[in-house]
């Protein structure tokens, strides 16, 4: 089964760098995903992501969401070809020769270019994002959030909703196999389909609520809501720090430059 | 150590009445075992002597917990608490909260006011004491249950209290995963730390205590050395259940000796990981038969074979006459009734009746109404009709994970280690079904880490071990 956002014990780049120095990172690519409107430019910034996970040692773990990714793309896509027409019109998503209906939703080239725009920022900042929390080992996550003051409950929080993905998965599976046993259908059509969600969802969330108060009562009686009084092997800031945060900060400027030079607007 | 003083307390809401009147010592260094049938307050108990019920828990409470002389009222909050008081509670996999079995560690060291070379020294020295230096680096959900249940204790070793308690940490554990359990508390209480154990396992943990409670409905009914407390025929009774009545029951009727199920050289792989390497058995129609073995022997691997839920990579299975190789799960369920070893995996309708309902409205049984009654009967649980299932005590909820496939009408019925989690008596109520079913002409197969359940109750034993049947024994007297 394969594991949802998950650390990975691995050597590489990223796993060298301390945490500030990755959200960092991940916060200045995600900035310019998000001001810029530029395909190539995007694309460039996905370069620098597929180059970093290489030297991390990711790529494999990137590629593997790259289904789920071109799945988002599409209805990014069809969303605003629905809803977005602006622009030439270089055909109909009804073929004009059906009567009545045909040639009635415009596929335009604005929306198609919004569209792909909105699917490589979402590339970038979902990339960017599994890069950090897969080469991030938690405990190191919650002392750098804490060193930004965010108050633990909300570090603990996010801690908790990544640790239980894999067993929400495992558990699923198994509620699964246990409701096939019993003669469960998943419904065919989507109506059947969210009929028959409910054998499944409802003992998977019942079980995971059952679980909170014996993992309230563990965090209280671990004295994990109170401040820490030491740290062990507490990362600190190395030169592969400051080199690989010059060496990107360096190629999105270079980057940006080089659109200007050659006349488009970012 | 802990003192309770004429301690008392009724739930909130339903106004039940869960301690009443309790009074215990507890000294410094000594292990402590609390047992009793479910529902007898063990869990409360545990929940009063570490604090968290005075500072958590609504309802109506009585008397005085102290511990090491100050009453529990007097501490600030549960994190002043924890400075005194280590607790493991009996979900294992609700109390890791990091994603390592060293992170876990480590975060609670790292609340102790350490030097970085001291808590270095002290993670080692934990990680051995709780065997788990071997699986460091493992994520939580790659952890069997014991390996879960000791990285949680170790988790709480780390806040170096003297006092520990355990509120049921082997309840869903098998019999090796518990033995595991054992062995880090022997290790503990010769450290001299003080223990406070809940456990129904009386039999594998007498060994450890220095005194046994025996609670039942929220009072002390008996309170003494083990070797003292067991001379009374009814403690006795109460603490170790006996199932060696079972032998006589279920034995020979309906046998026909046609084979129902055969299987012929079935071999599974999970990835590179061989799980079955070529099992042969022939199981006769109206037998019950106990697969027992270690962890990863094949055991579930097998009986998932037998509903179609995995599928042979090489081999053959059929079942009444037939090959199940193209049939669908839902098919082979008219024939084949599989009980999971958790039945919180298959609970969602509103009411026991509902629950019963959806496996044979499925298999678009006729008259399924009347089947759900039947079942319910069969299970002792008719007059649960109306309840939420998750509201029914553990052993009614096994009981009714039973019906939901009893429901089905299959013929055999497979079960997956049936009695975990269950107090004696509970266990005794499961196989007493199981055995009511047998007379009544079904096949039962269990996976079971019991071995005294196993022999007393199977009429054949079959042994497995990395993969294969290495035993196969007829228990029944010739």
């Amino acid at each position: 089964m394969a594991e949802i956002l998950q650390y990975i014990q691995k050597k590489g780049l990223f796993y060298t760098l301390h945490p500030i120095t990755k959200i960092f990172l991940i916060i200045v690519l995600g900035f310019f995903a998000i001001t810029t409107t530029n395909i190539p430019f995007l694309l460039f910034l996905i370069g620098i992501i597929v180059v970093l996970a290489l030297l991390s040692n990711l790529i494999h773990e990137l590629l593997s969401q790259l289904l789920l990714i071109l799945a988002m793309s599409v209805v990014l896509i069809a969303l605003m070809v629905l809803t977005l027409p602006s622009g030439t019109t270089i055909g109909f998503l009804i073929p004009v020769g059906i009567p009545y209906i045909g040639g009635s939703i415009p596929i335009t080239t604005g929306a198609l270019e919004f569209g792909v725009v909105l699917s490589l920022r979402f590339i970038i900042l979902i990339s960017g994002f599994q890069l950090f929390v897969i080469s991030t080992q938690p405990r190191d996550l919650v002392h750098t959030l804490e060193r930004f003051r965010v108050p633990v409950d909300y570090t603990l929080m996010f801690v908790i909703a990544l640790r239980f993905i894999p067993t929400l998965q495992i558990e699923g599976k198994r509620i699964h196999d246990a409701q096939l046993a019993r003669g469960y259908n998943p419904g065919k059509g989507l109506l059947g389909k969210v009929r028959s969600v409910a054998p499944i969802i409802i003992p998977l969330v019942s079980n995971a609520l059952s679980r909170a108060n014996v993992l309230g009562l563990t965090i209280d009686m671990r004295g994990y809501r109170k401040k820490r009084t030491s740290t062990f092997r507490e990362r600190s800031f190395n030169r592969y720090d400051s080199v690989t945060t010059g060496i990107v900060l360096i190629a999105v400027l270079g980057g940006i430059t080089s659109m200007v030079i050659y006349g488009h607007t970012l | 150590m802990i003192t309770l003083e004429r301690v008392s307390y009724k739930y909130p809401h339903t106004g039940r009445c869960a301690l009443d009147e309790i009074s215990l010592k507890i000294e410094k260094g000594a292990c402590t075992l609390i047992t009793g049938p479910s529902g007898a307050g063990k869990s409360t108990v545990c929940l009063a002597i570490a604090g968290i019920l005075h500072h958590e828990y609504g309802g109506k409470k009585g008397g005085s917990v102290l511990i090491n002389g100050k009453d529990v009222k007097d501490y600030k909050d549960l994190g002043e608490l924890a400075a005194n008081v280590g607790i493991v509670f009996d979900d294992p996999e609700a109390q890791l909260i990091f994603t390592s079995v060293e992170e876990e560690i480590i975060s609670a060291l790292e609340h102790r006011d350490l030097s970085e070379d001291e808590i270095g020294k002290r993670l080692e020295s934990i990680l051995e004491k709780t065997n788990l230096t071997n699986i460091r680096e493992r994520p939580p959900h790659e952890l069997s249950g014991g390996q879960k249940q000791r990285v949680a204790l170790a988790a709480t070793l780390a806040l170096g209290n003297d006092l520990i308690i355990l509120d049921e940490p082997t309840s869903e554990l098998d019999e090796h995963a518990t033995d595991g359990i054992f062995e880090v508390l022997k290790v503990l209480k010769k450290e001299g730390r003080t223990i406070v154990l809940v456990e129904h396992k009386f039999n594998r943990f007498q060994e450890l205590a220095d005194t046994v409670v025996l609670l039942e409905k929220g009072k002390v009914i008996a309170h003494d050395e083990p070797e003292k407390i067991l001379k009374d025929k009814s403690v006795h009774d109460a603490l170790i259940p006996d199932f060696s009545s079972f032998r006589l029951k279920g034995v020979n009727l309906h046998r026909d000796r046609k084979p129902v199920i055969i299987i012929e050289s079935l071999t599974h792989n999970y990835g590179e990981i061989p799980a079955l390497a070529g099992v042969d058995i022939t199981i006769d129609n109206g037998e019950f038969i106990a697969i027992v073995g270690e962890n990863g022997s094949g055991k579930t691997t097998l009986i998932k074979h037998l509903i179609g839920l995995l599928r042979p990579d090489k081999g053959r299975i059929v079942i009444d006459g037939e090959d199940i190789e193209k049939k669908k799960v839902t098919d082979i369920a008219h024939s084949v009734g599989l009980v999971f070893q958790n039945p919180d995996h298959m609970f969602f309708a509103d009411t026991v009746e509902l629950e019963v309902e959806f496996g044979p409205k499925n298999l678009n049984l006729p008259l399924y109404k009347n089947l759900v009654d039947e079942a319910l009967r069969e299970v002792n649980l008719l007059h649960a009709k109306d309840l939420y299932p998750r509201w029914l005590s553990r052993g009614e909820r096994q009981r009714l994970a039973i019906a939901c496939v009893l429901a089905m009408k299959p013929k055999i019925l497979i079960f997956d280690e049936p009695t975990t989690g269950l107090d004696g008596n509970e266990a005794k109520e499961v196989m007493e079904v199981l055995k009511r079913l047998q007379e009544e002409g079904h096949t039962i197969i269990i996976v079971t880490h019991n071995r005294q359940i196993a022999t007393n109750c199977a009429d054949r034993l079959v042994l497995m071990e990395s993969g294969k049947i290495i035993e196969d024994i007829s228990l029944l007297e010739d």
